[in-house]
């Protein structure tokens, strides 16, 4: 049985607006999962949820198999980070991190000790007796990562933690969440709509979209193997090309063709699947890593823009008046220049209407 | 034209800062001064009031000059006044003079001290010439003494004041937090109304007041008084209340209630020491309104006066300007030191 399982969750405001629907998933213990999607895709909301910040409308929330969905926020045995960080400015850090301890009835010396302890694990041991308002916004967030590992919980909730830091202290500050997890072994829940932070944090996320899971899966999966072109295009710095093509048959031969290229589909597997699409428009999808070029040569353009990241080039061209985004290791690329262009294998295909991959 | 800007700039300066400066003498006459004569008039004997020109801080002593005159057998009093002349102001014996020094003087001397004092004078008849230092909260003392009920009139004024912030906030501000929090109907027409009651002046309303007073039998007591007292405040409360409770970051209550408090015990521990400054800034108006205010006093009370009603018969007295100084500071000063203790609240409001 999983440690946490969340049954058909359903959230619907005021009788109107539906936030999240049909959301189920498993959660094993030591898991740190990632909701990923755009603002008002129902992450947050699932989040409070589970937190019992928000009633739910349906559908159950189980923890080692019991149900948590009638149990005030206090008694579910959770602990959380906020966006805001809320700390509270009219207590000291050492009062901030007390808090919950001192609620729990622990002895003074009890809890002196778990103060400190929490309190070195976040590196803020010397600001204890500082109130909120002398820290900077990474001292603030590192109070509240040590109030919320203070408590010994079942579960730790984070609500974008990070997005209010700058952009330097957001990724020192995630590798140190992922640190913390590791050593606590705590099962997680974080919540963003930054896909690299969803990317490094994550053993599973759950990819989400107007109150729909769109995908649940690894990092890896969720890169490589997205299901729909929702999640292609939302992964990824730069994210997916996607091209329309038509689907041909010539000769036994599968190709994908619009006015710029004609490119062959080799994979086995997709051809049988192609049948059913025959003459008919599907998306072709792929990663800027994926393009190569001048390897082979499905297609020449011209580079219209050149951005050097150090390791690699993003470059840009246009086909059939979209933006085509190309990630290669060829340093000297030049602006105006003539290059050709072509696919690897590493390609996927969608159903242009569902959006679902053709597989 | 660089030079030029320069020394426009230059003359604006000096221009801003003699406006300033101005300003801050104008704040100074306008206020400090009359403050520090309404002190010193606090301390000063009866005989000093009628000094001319008045001195600007209080003295501790009279310069006197005793003498006897052998014709009347009696011994004359003389003050020097504050052009060092001495002046002669009564004659008599111990017994005379003794009363006449307390009354005038503020100076507290048994017959046989006083006889002490002078005896040299007759003895050697030469004049003998001391200084006789002051009671110098005499006038305070006179003020209880000499007006019936200041001690009672001190503890209503106290309780009007408690009686109102309690009302006042109580209301106020558990109207400020449902108008911040809550979706009730109409809140805004409910919030404005709590306002407009503020327009009416409450003298203008009195005598309905009275009538409504009598009827719950709240005629003459304090809280009648404060009920009075605490409609203006309750819309300004609520107000005042509602804006802090808008800005109390949700999440900081979300956090309490995930780390293990009630919501009861969130609002006392988390909601309410942040909305302590508003409580703070509105108790401080609640207690103005109640303590400085003597003309719904007047009305609605007869028996039971408070401070400020006392002191405004005082003033009308009849030489006792001195007394009522006394009693001016002694409203004055519960008023100032509630103020100031609640200034670092205020601060962190609007600071």
């Amino acid at each position: 049985m999983s440690y946490i399982k969340l049954e058909n969750l359903k959230k619907v405001y005021n009788n109107k607006v539906t936030a999240v629907k049909e959301f189920t998933l498993e959660i094993e213990r030591g898991e740190f999962i990632v909701f990923l999607g755009p603002s008002g895709c129902g992450k947050s909301t699932t989040m409070r949820m589970i937190a019992g910040l928000e009633t739910v409308t349906e559908g159950d929330i189980l923890i080692e198999g019991k149900s948590i969905v009638n149990l005030q926020p206090k008694d579910r045995g959770i602990s959380m980070i906020f966006q805001s960080y809320a700390v509270w400015p009219h207590m000291t850090v050492y009062d901030n991190i007390a808090y919950a301890l001192k609620l729990r009835k622990m002895s003074k010396t009890k809890i002196k000790e778990t103060v400190i302890k929490a309190a070195e694990i976040c590196n803020i041991r010397e600001y204890l007796d500082r109130y909120p308002s002398q820290l900077s916004g990474g001292q603030r967030q590192r109070v509240a990562v040590a109030r919320a590992i203070a408590i010994k919980s079942k579960l730790f909730l984070m609500d974008e933690p990070l997005s209010n830091l700058d952009a330097k202290l957001r990724v020192s500050m995630r590798t140190e969440l992922k640190r913390i997890h590791q050593n606590l072994n705590s099962t997680s829940i974080f919540v963003t709509h930054d896909q690299s932070e969803a990317l490094s944090l994550a053993d599973r996320i759950v990819v989400m979209k107007n109150g729909y899971i769109e995908q649940i899966g690894t990092p890896n999966e969720i890169y490589h193997e997205p299901k729909t072109m929702f999640v292609a295009q939302f992964i990824g710095s730069p994210p997916s090309n996607l091209f329309k093509v038509k689907v041909e048959k010539k000769a036994n031969k599968y190709f994908l063709t619009n006015k710029i290229f004609k490119f062959e589909v080799l994979k086995e597997d997709l051809k049988s699947k192609l049948d059913l699409y025959l003459n008919k428009t599907i998306i072709l999808s792929i990663r800027p890593e994926n393009i190569t070029v001048n390897d082979e040569e499905l297609f020449s353009t011209k580079i219209n823009i050149v951005e050097p990241q150090g390791s690699h080039v993003v470059i840009s061209v246009d086909v059939e008046n979209n933006e085509v985004k190309i990630v290669s290791d060829k340093l000297n690329l030049k602006i105006n220049q003539t290059v050709k262009l072509g696919f690897t294998d590493k390609y996927i295909l969608f159903d242009e209407k569902t959006g679902q991959r053709i597989k | 034209m660089g030079e030029n800007n320069i020394q426009i700039n230059k003359t604006k300066k000096a221009i801003k800062s003699t406006i300033f400066y101005m300003f801050i003498v104008f704040v100074a006459f306008a206020f400090i001064i009359p403050l520090i004569y309404l002190t010193t008039t606090s301390f000063s004997s009866l005989i000093e009031v009628s000094d001319y020109p008045r001195q600007m801080f209080p003295s501790f002593s009279h310069n006197v000059e005793f003498s006897y005159d052998e014709t009347y057998e009696r011994y004359v009093l003389a003050r020097e006044n504050n052009k060092g002349e001495y002046v002669i102001l009564n004659f008599g014996d111990e017994k005379n003079l003794s009363k006449y020094l307390e009354k005038n003087f503020n100076v507290f001397l048994e017959e046989d001290e006083l006889l002490e004092i002078m005896l040299p004078a007759k003895e050697t008849g030469e004049p003998i010439k001391v200084k006789l230092y002051k009671n110098i909260i005499a006038n305070y003392i006179k003020f209880f003494e000499t007006f019936d009920g200041v001690g009672e009139a001190f503890v209503n004024s106290v309780r009007a004041a408690i009686y109102t912030i309690i009302l006042s906030l109580g209301i106020g501000g558990g109207l400020g937090y449902a108008l911040a929090k809550t979706d009730i109907k109409g809140k805004q027409a409910i919030g404005v109304g709590a306002l407009i009651v503020r327009m009416f002046p409450t003298i203008a309303i009195s005598v309905s007041a009275a009538v409504m007073l009598i009827k719950f039998g709240m005629f003459d007591s304090m809280y009648g008084l404060a009920v009075i007292y605490a409609i203006p405040n309750i819309g300004l409360t609520a107000w005042i209340t509602k804006g802090i409770f808008m800005n109390v970051n949700k999440e900081l209550e979300e956090a309490s209630l995930v780390f293990g408090a009630t919501k009861i015990k969130t609002f006392y521990k988390i909601t309410f020491p942040l909305v302590l400054p508003a409580f703070a800034a509105s108790s401080m108006y609640a207690f103005i309104t109640a303590w400085n205010d003597t003309a719904v006093a007047l009305l609605l009370t007869t028996n039971n006066k408070t401070l400020s009603l006392v002191l405004y018969e005082a003033i009308g007295g009849v030489n006792s300007i001195h007394y009522a100084a006394a009693g001016s500071i002694l409203l004055i000063l519960p008023a100032a030191f509630f103020t100031f203790y609640l200034r670092k609240y205020i601060n962190q409001l609007w600071g």
